[in-house]
């Protein structure tokens, strides 16, 4: 046959198998545990994005003077509330101030009138009774309250962002830099392996604790983003070395030496053959590493040391349980949130550790 | 041979695996029958269940998710198969023993010699420390170790591979076991090695009447070693008889097409017929049946005459190089053509490094002053074993490793002065073909994106649809199909796998094509059609081959000029059928010899010898 002669027939599609990603999901899907892992943080997912809906004294949609506002994500970001509220001194207190200057006015409003900030005073809403300090679980106070008053419920849902953000920022951060830098070093070798090998031995010798702790000295107004930034920038060590351990196996591989002489660029070669090879292995340490940094932030939260209030946090629960031991409920519902979160992750990151295992995979005779 | 009164008995066996798509038969219904002092062979290629049969007798197979579904494995007239977990810990070792493949692995790295052995014997009683050494010391000398006391304090990494398999049998012989499983023991080794293997595993069985079932994929080491043989096809075994009569007289189509595929060195066809050539299976629902066909006359006359002569390179050269012109009826390359490949006192060495600073403290020459030119159209065979550099020329001729000194030169052009972004688009012409099909397809590509992918970075094919109808009939060209084109690596059988990887080399039109041991990891049947298909596309492209391998006979069957290697220096050089017939270097010859040599009368001498022996 001459081959440079051009080909007749042209194709139709041919079906397409499923991808590699298709197949470990196909795995995963199997496992139980793993399943209720990822089951538990789509839970926390929602939890998180419609907390204002869940818990929350502001109206998820109102109609007030003649105009739709969607004062709940307020919740979510201070200046996403309409500043009309504030003109109209309603100073967060909106269902006897909405009727009382609009009659006309309607609102849908959260499954629970509650305040994750503060202390809910008596008859704000119709026959809701006064939110007292250190009250024990009842049918208003689905978890009880806190010594300020505050509803531990509403703290909790909204706490449920943090825990989830704190998590995937820090270890976002982590994977950048932790599969950029190994990638490079175990793709090219020589002395730039040896110069990020000896960064990571450094960067892996800083405590992150007191780095923080050292942070919030030093920083006037500490928030929640330079802690995250911190386990971040501290947390790649271990996503770096499994990285760079799998490009230096996967770099004289077969088919990687037969891209070369196929003479594929290197950007190709690095991106296309090297780097999806290798994310498999590195997605797990990447899900162990949320489970950490979600209990870092809680550790540093209970130790007094977390994100400063009024951003609501598992942890700073916690911090108040410790000053009042014999009030359960401020230590048992965001104990066993933080428990059950970081089991999930840990339960997810196992699940893939098996589903991707190659030597589960492909049958080798 | 004295059909001696069976040892152990295997009556109709079945295991079974447990998988996602139901029961997988691993061995299907098998009975065999071991002799006293009797050497079994046990034949057939990778699934067959040859090696889970071995593994079953010993039940070492992991019960997570392997059962004996039925049968008996009888010795000494006790049952294994339902024997409990404690009496079987008393037969392995001691009455049966095993080794395996890869002597590597086989040992841990952490002990010396002297513990691993002895550990061994302790288990059989010993407990006096210098009675164990003095017994460690005697089954080294015994298998065969020239210096028994310097291995005993060596460990593993610091012993040649032949060394540790012979370790490896005085761990199994310690407890002087009735029963000796081979699996594959001298697969992972030089052929001048498992010369060295089989003759002392023929001594210890005629020493110590031991019975041993040799389990192999290659019927050439069967036939030095087996008095009866069984061949094993998808778990069962098909034929059973004496060595002689399955050499002579093989009645199951399968084992015809077995013995027919090899690539023989005193073979001078220009095709290898294939196992499907004698036969052809049929799904039956969940069993298969096996169709005999009769191989019409016509095709054995096409097996000699498809295909060109050899292509030998131009007189002038061949006299030059001091070697007398063959009279046979090949072809020879006209003096006035200058070659596409020259390769000038190639030199590749690797440094050693050491210390806290890698200081480099020698080095290694695996490539050490390598010079021969290669013709347009020809195919040049370059043969050693293990550790020669026979890979490393072929690596530094694609500069995949760098060159420390040494001319290469591609069509008259200094292919070494190549630089970046030129050497990247001469690549396209020289291409490669690497030996495990399994580790030379990236996973998690398609094969449409494996094959289009570098056209599209060398411009072949004027879109995407017109790459994908070339990748789709370069498949074709390989015996694949177009559907093939949706799917993954994982989803084909290693021999397709390595027609995947033939056709990404050729989806880019390469001129020149490097097969390093490209067929070294298939089974003897796919050989053949690979070996076929690599000569088929050579007659109609035009390719040019350097091919690489350790098997003299593959590489006598391919090429046209061959090269055989040792210590990184070419030690002889000349037309591959020259070479064979009239070896002229010690070292070739050497090698030649060692070939397991399964012609009628040898077998026949071999038993001869072995029954004035009984």
């Amino acid at each position: 046959m001459n081959t440079q002669q051009q080909p007749v027939r042209t194709l139709k599609r041919v079906p397409r198998s499923p991808g590699y990603w298709q197949d470990v999901w196909r795995r995963f899907r199997r496992k139980l545990f793993p399943m209720l892992g990822l089951a538990f943080i789509g839970f926390l997912v929602i939890v998180a994005v419609f907390a204002p809906a869940i818990a929350g004294t502001k109206p998820v949609v109102c109609e007030y003077k003649g105009t739709l506002y969607f004062p709940a994500l307020g919740y979510l970001n201070t200046t996403w509330e309409n500043p009309i509220f504030r003109v109209d001194k309603f100073r967060g207190v909106y269902p006897e101030n909405l009727t009382k200057n609009d009659p006309k006015a309607w609102a849908v409003w959260p499954l629970v009138y509650q305040d994750p900030y503060r202390r809910v005073r008596a008859n704000e809403w119709p026959g809701l009774p006064a939110a007292e300090p250190l009250m024990p679980p009842d049918r208003y106070h689905l978890f009880g309250t806190d010594p300020a008053g505050v509803d531990v419920f509403a703290k909790m849902v909204h706490g449920t962002r943090t825990a989830l953000v704190v998590g995937f920022i820090s270890m976002g951060i982590a994977a950048i830099i932790g599969i950029t830098l190994g990638a490079i070093a175990g793709y090219f070798g020589g002395w730039i392996d040896s110069l990020v090998s000896r960064l990571i031995e450094v960067v892996m010798c800083i405590p992150t604790l007191i780095l923080i702790l050292a942070l919030i000295a030093v920083v006037e107004r500490p928030t929640i983003w330079h802690m995250m930034a911190i386990i971040g920038f501290t947390g790649w060590t271990g996503i770096a070395r499994l990285t760079r351990g799998e490009f230096l196996r996967l770099r004289n591989t077969e088919f990687v030496l037969a891209a070369i002489s196929l003479g594929i660029r290197r950007p190709t070669i690095i991106f296309r053959h090297v780097l999806p090879n290798a994310m498999a292995p590195v997605l797990v340490p990447i899900t162990f590493g949320i489970a950490a940094a979600i209990l870092i932030e809680a550790s540093l939260s209970f130790l007094g040391f977390g994100a400063p209030p009024p951003n609501p946090s598992w942890g700073t629960i916690l911090d108040a349980g410790r000053a009042n031991l014999s009030k359960w409920w401020l230590v048992t519902f965001p104990g066993v949130a933080i428990l059950f979160t970081v089991l999930s992750y840990n339960l997810v990151g196992e699940g893939l550790q098996e589903a991707t295992d190659p030597r589960l995979r492909d049958g080798r005779a | 041979m004295t059909s001696a009164a069976p040892i152990l008995e295997i009556d109709r066996l079945k295991t079974y695996f447990r998988s996602a798509h139901g029961p997988v038969k691993a061995v299907d219904d098998i009975s065999l029958s071991l002799g006293l002092g009797e050497t079994l062979g046990v034949v057939g290629e990778s699934g067959s269940g040859k090696s889970v049969t071995a593994l079953t007798i010993l039940r070492l197979l992991p019960e997570a998710s392997a059962h004996i579904e039925a049968g008996k494995i009888v010795f000494l007239g006790r049952d294994l198969v339902r024997l409990p977990k404690k009496e079987i810990q008393k037969v392995r070792g001691r009455m049966i023993s095993m080794i395996f493949q890869e002597p590597g692995t086989s040992l841990n790295p952490v002990f010396t010699v002297a513990q691993q052995v002895g550990e061994a014997i302790k288990l059989g009683g010993e407990n006096s420390a210098a009675k164990v050494r003095e017994k460690t010391l005697q089954l080294l000398q015994e298998v065969g170790i020239r210096d028994p006391e310097r291995i005993m304090g060596s460990y593993p990494h610091q012993v040649s591979g032949g060394q540790k398999q012979r370790v490896m049998i005085a761990i199994a012989l310690s407890c002087d076991p009735k029963i000796l499983i081979a699996d594959e023991p001298t697969t992972a080794l030089d052929v001048t090695v498992q010369a060295q293997i089989l003759d002392l595993l023929r001594k210890l069985r005629d020493e110590r009447q031991m019975s041993i079932l040799f389990i192999s994929h290659d019927l050439g080491v069967i036939s030095e070693i087996a008095d009866h043989v069984a061949v094993m096809y998808r778990g069962k075994v098909v034929e059973t008889g004496s060595v002689l009569d399955i050499f002579r007289n093989p009645k199951h189509p399968y084992t015809k097409g077995l013995l027919a595929c090899r690539p023989r060195l005193a073979g001078d066809t220009r095709r290898l017929l294939t196992v499907s050539d004698f036969m052809e299976v049929r799904k039956n629902g969940d069993s298969i049946e096996i169709i005999e066909k009769q191989v019409p006359a016509t095709r054995l006359a096409e097996l000699q005459s498809r295909g060109r002569e050899r292509l030998l390179s131009p007189k002038g050269e061949l006299t030059k190089l001091g070697i007398t012109l063959p009279a046979s009826n090949a072809t020879f390359v006209p003096e006035d053509q200058s070659p596409i490949l020259r390769v000038e006192n190639l030199e590749v060495h690797f440094p050693i490094k050491k210390g806290v600073f890698r200081r480099t403290v020698g080095e290694v020459k695996a490539v050490n002053g390598v010079s021969f030119n290669v013709y347009k159209g020809q195919t040049l065979g370059l043969v050693g074993e293990s550790g020669c550099g026979k890979t490393t020329t072929g690596r530094a001729i694609l500069r995949l490793v760098p060159i420390t000194s040494g001319k290469v030169e591609f069509e008259g052009k200094n292919f070494l002065g190549l630089r970046g972004e030129e050497l990247r688009t001469a690549r396209r012409r020289i291409q490669v073909i690497f030996q495990d099909p399994y580790s030379s397809l990236n996973p998690r590509l398609t094969v449409e994106a494996a094959l289009t992918g570098p056209m599209k970075t060398h411009r072949v094919g004027k879109n995407p649809a017109d790459r994908r109808d070339r990748a789709a009939a370069t498949l074709e060209e390989c015996g694949l199909l177009t559907e093939h084109l949706g799917r993954y690596p994982h989803e084909f059988s290693g021999g397709q796998r390595q027609r995947i990887c033939i056709a990404r080399a050729l989806a880019v039109e390469p001129e020149f094509v490097i097969c390093d041991e490209s067929v070294s990891a298939l089974d003897v049947s796919v050989q053949a059609q690979v070996l076929n298909l690599l000569k088929d596309l050579q007659d109609d492209r035009g390719l040019t081959y350097i091919f690489i391998s350790h098997d003299l006979g593959v590489v006598k069957f391919m090429s046209d000029m061959m090269a055989v290697m040792n210590g990184g220096k070419i030690v002889e050089f000349g037309p591959s059928d020259e070479i064979y017939r009239n070896p002229s270097n010690d070292y070739t010859r050497n090698l030649i010899a060692a070939i397991p040599d399964d012609s009628l009368s040898s077998i026949e001498r071999r038993q001869q010898l072995r029954q004035l022996h009984a």
